[in-house]
């Protein structure tokens, strides 16, 4: 046991932390080894953030204690943090948005002489670090003006420049593509090797079982238990993490596709940004009773399309016919009639913040004659409305129908969108990504709940960035790429490399479908 | 934050009160301590002066004069109740304005202009309209629905720029204001609507009065002898409930405020944002116009035409007494009240002390600050109610976390 203690850089002993009505922490051990990559795996709200605060000095606990090195710590604000090494990417990142890359960087550890700033200094030195990790930035540029990606390796680069050897990532693979999720899996087990310590916070076990060597699993506040990757396995975590087995396999019967609901003809949406077009020319139809699926990397024209279907932008050319009416230029609420659309940004366009919950569920369907008598609203068949959708779908909050939207976690704020749009039973579902963010167990739901929509016989639209999802769940997958679908596959007969090179635009297929 | 009953402090409805109870009283001590000071360094004061000063402006509205000693006396004062009333009518409409144009997202700093244009229109046509052949109630009827209509339609221009252009309607409302107020300057410069009987009254345009045009008392004179006061305060409060009817009651009202919340997702559920954003000003507007033409109605006010320099301060003072609500129609009513008894205040102040009526000027303007700051206030209450909360609970066997949604640090938003 001696030795052990040796072997650990920091140590997280018996940690309680309490917030009113609630223990996040509830006497949590973590020990981090030097030049290991550690993973806190847990659900929405299991207590990991927390946990990572109180490390970083933005919570103290009410109980337990911090040894670096097997001394005892006291952490009372990130300056302490900072002070032992310890440097954190944030799952939302704390850039100044306005100011350079290298100024972010610099910013709090300026090197200064005479009270007058060396960036000269500074700058070789990140230069030397963005050179020997490939974590590749553009230090004269506005952070404002760069990708989230890029962002990210901002915020590396930061822990970087303040030498410090342990590196918390809190949920850093969320905003990324594919891609840069590779790239930095490849960093961070590079900075192992060179002997830094990595705590890995995530829920997606994929990425867990690619690059940690140890996981601990937090339930409701609880420490489940420290585990070696490499004698676990996915099911076993996620049956962790959850605490009761989970269907990790999408479960679904072939597809048995009837009319055609939606058909588009060349549909054409410019780009807001660009002069290219977003969406160039596209074509393809949904029929009753399947589930197809827009593959393809971020920004690659899903978003628009979605708009130009449901309204939300203006199309330039091309033909949406759905259930056999023409609705190219139909007004949005003409084509909610025969739509349900699951928005990508489920704050921006999914839900009214502000609202409460009631007022949320009824957001498209207020006009109603169930909800409404003259235009008064019957606030009766609303709330009990929404109590029916809270309890058919497990929509979990403070308090019930009147809850505000704003303070509900993000799988209930998605699960309550879900419910809303799934209730209204329309012929077609645009879902996207509907599962962003979200953890194993709420997947596993909404997953369920798309395939039992398509057995209904509705057409289900998913538009995806994880290639997992578009794998289990579409019965067929549509790849687009810059602006273009440039391949049709079977997901039963492709293989995920496949679809990889599709997607990079490696590969094409004609419009006769035949690869070229 | 599910202990419910247990404490008031944690209903939103309650710290919003208190914040703006405090932000009054505030206002007031203010007041009082200017006055002390005033009063102690100007020998014909004295402390006894600051007293009488300081007590005018906590009980100012229930002065009733000097004793036959020179002392003041206080009690229930009919005239300065109706006086109160008469001076809210419009301040209750332009405050719920403002209160409308915020719950639907937006700043109407417009309500000057809307309301100086609904003075023209009214009078225009309460003056214009011939009573020898309309009936007079008719006349009332008609100028009253003008100004609406005018307001109306000031508020729909800064409505059309933001939604077609994107133009943001602080600015376009400020333009507005001045636009307006040139332009009914232009309107009345060569009428005939200038009053020209009462040689000391040049600058002013005939009173409603002058055409028969009045608003009735509806009895209220009984109530409140010698007062200014008429039916259109009921009228005012009769709008304020349609007010509140509309915005929580009505699809209409939901869609204003889905819109004003968060636009894009009003947009999302096909409800038309533009065409919102245009009406939720016109009504701003209505109300703005609506307060003018009440005002103007009386048949004892005088407008002074020549407003190219000046805006009026009904227009401004709506948004303190919309503030001072939180924008709930109802309680537009009461801050409404509350800033006309200021008025009462000053008046008391200059007919019975050596003080003028600016010394209301110094509260009113503390209280458009404090009412600014009125949500920091109800965010420390929140705080302060959480922590007593939390002190109450080291007793209590603690609740076992329902949802992640109480833990906010740990959610795990994408």
């Amino acid at each position: 046991m001696k030795l052990m203690d040796t072997q650990n850089i920091i140590e997280m002993l018996h940690i309680t932390k309490e917030f009113p009505g609630i223990i996040a922490n509830d006497d949590i051990t973590l020990q981090l080894r030097r030049g290991e990559i550690h993973a806190l795996l847990g659900e929405n709200g299991a207590g990991k953030s927390t946990l990572m605060s109180v490390l970083f000095g933005l919570y103290q606990p009410e109980a337990g204690e911090i040894k670096k090195n097997g001394e005892v710590v006291k952490i009372h604000d990130p300056n302490d943090a900072t002070a032992l090494g310890i440097g954190m990417v944030h799952q939302h990142f704390k850039l100044i948005d306005v100011f350079t890359v290298l100024d972010n960087i610099i910013l709090g550890a300026e090197t200064t002489k005479m009270g007058f700033l060396q960036k000269k200094e500074a700058r070789k030195k990140v230069e030397a670090l963005s050179e020997k990790y490939g974590l590749k930035v553009d230090l004269d540029a506005k952070v404002e003006d760069i990708t989230v990606g890029m962002q990210q390796r901002v915020e590396i680069l930061k822990m970087l420049y303040r030498d410090n050897e342990i590196l918390i990532f809190d949920e850093p693979t969320a905003v990324l593509t594919p891609q840069e999720i590779d790239e930095l899996m490849a960093t961070m087990k590079e900075f192992a090797k060179e002997g830094k310590s990595i705590l890995f916070i995530s829920h997606k076990l994929n990425e867990i079982m690619a690059v940690a060597d140890r996981v601990t699993v937090l339930r409701k506040g609880k420490c489940i238990g420290t585990v070696e990757t490499k004698e676990t396995d996915k099911q076993s975590l996620s049956n962790m993490m959850v605490g009761r087995p989970v269907q990790l396999e999408v479960v679904k019967t072939p597809a048995k596709p009837t009319d055609v609901v939606l058909e588009v003809e060349g549909l054409t949406v410019p780009s807001k940004g660009h002069k290219r077009n977003a969406v160039n020319d596209v074509s393809f139809t949904v029929r009753a009773g399947e589930i197809v699926c827009i593959a393809g990397i971020d920004g690659n024209g899903q978003s628009e399309l979605v708009y130009g279907l449901t309204g939300l932008e203006k199309c330039s050319g091309g033909k949406v016919t759905l259930c056999g009416h023409d609705i190219s230029h139909a007004s949005i609420r003409r084509r909610g009639g025969n739509m349900s659309h699951i928005p990508e940004d489920r704050h921006k366009h999914g839900l009214v913040l502000d609202f409460t919950l009631e007022q949320n569920m009824v957001l498209q369907r207020f006009r109603e004659p169930s909800f409404q008598h003259l235009h008064f609203i019957k606030q009766g068949a609303v709330r009990e409305y929404a109590e029916k959708l809270i309890e058919q779908y497990d929509v979990r909050s403070g308090q019930g129908p009147i809850t505000v939207a704003r303070s509900m976690s993000g799988g209930n704020q998605q699960k309550a969108i879900i419910a809303r749009e799934v209730d209204r039973e329309k012929p077609l579902i645009v879902a996207v990504q509907p599962t962003r963010g979200l953890d194993v167990g709420a997947i596993e739901y909404i997953h369920s709940q798309l395939v039992a929509e398509r057995d209904k016989g509705r057409a289900v639209l998913l538009v995806s960035l994880e290639l997992d999802e578009v794998m289990s769940l579409s019965d067929r997958i549509l790849v687009m790429y810059e602006g273009e679908i440039v391949g049709e596959l079977d997901p039963k007969a492709t293989t995920v490399q496949e679809l990889g090179l599709y997607m990079a635009g490696a590969k094409r297929m004609t419009k006769e479908g035949d690869p070229a | 934050m599910k202990h419910k009953g247990s404490n008031l402090l944690e209903k939103d409805g309650t710290r919003a009160v208190l914040a703006s109870l405090i932000s009054i009283l505030i206002g007031l001590v203010v007041g009082a301590v200017i006055i002390l000071i005033v009063g102690l360094s100007d020998p014909e004061l004295g402390l006894s002066g600051a007293w009488d000063g300081i007590r005018l402006v906590f009980g100012g509205l229930f002065s009733t004069g000097r004793s036959a000693s020179g002392t003041l006396t206080f009690g229930f004062n009919p005239t300065n109740v109706g006086n109160m009333l008469f001076r809210a009518t419009p301040l209750i409409l332009t405050g719920l304005s403002v209160a409308v144009a915020f719950k639907t997202g937006l700043f109407n700093i417009g309500a000057p202009g809307q309301y100086l244009m609904g003075t023209a229109a009214t009078l225009m046509l309460a003056l214009g309209i011939p009573s020898k052949s309309v009936p007079a109630g008719l006349i009332w009827i008609i100028a009253f629905l003008g100004g609406i209509l005018a307001g109306a339609i000031w508020g729909c221009i800064p409505g059309l720029v933001k939604a077609f252009l994107n133009i943001n309607e602080v600015l376009a409302c400020i333009m507005t204001n001045w636009i307006a107020a040139n332009l009914v300057t232009w309107m009345f410069d060569g009428s005939k609507y200038r009053n020209l009987v009462e040689n000391t009254k040049s600058g002013y345009i005939y009173k409603t009065s002058f055409n028969g045009v009045q608003t009735p008392k509806l009895g209220l004179d009984k109530i409140f002898p010698n007062s200014q006061v008429n039916g259109g305060i009921l009228v005012a409060i009769l709008i304020a409930v349609l007010v509140y009817v509309l915005m929580s009651k009505t699809t209409l009202g939901y869609e204003l405020k889905a819109c004003g919340a968060n636009r894009h997702a009003a947009r999302y559920a096909g409800i038309n944002d533009k065409r919102n954003i245009v009406l939720s000003m016109a009504i701003a507007g209505a109300l703005s116009g609506a307060a003018a033409s009440l005002y103007y109605l009386a048949g004892n006010t005088e407008f002074f035409w020549s407003t190219y320099q000046s805006l009026p301060a009904t227009g401004f003072n709506g948004i303190p007494v919309a503030l001072l609500a939180a924008s709930n129609p109802i309680a537009v009513i009461f801050t409404g009240c509350f800033m006309s008894m200021l008025d009462i205040v000053g008046l008391q102040m200059t007919n019975l002390t050596a003080y003028n009526e600016y010394i209301t000027d110094v509260i009113i303007a503390v209280i458009v600050y404090l009412s600014a700051f009125s949500l920091v206030i109800k965010m420390a209450l929140g705080k302060w109610g959480k922590r007593k909360a939390a002190a109450e609970k080291e007793t209590a066997p603690v609740v076992p976390p329902d949802t992640g949604a109480a833990d906010g640090k740990g959610g795990d938003e994408g």
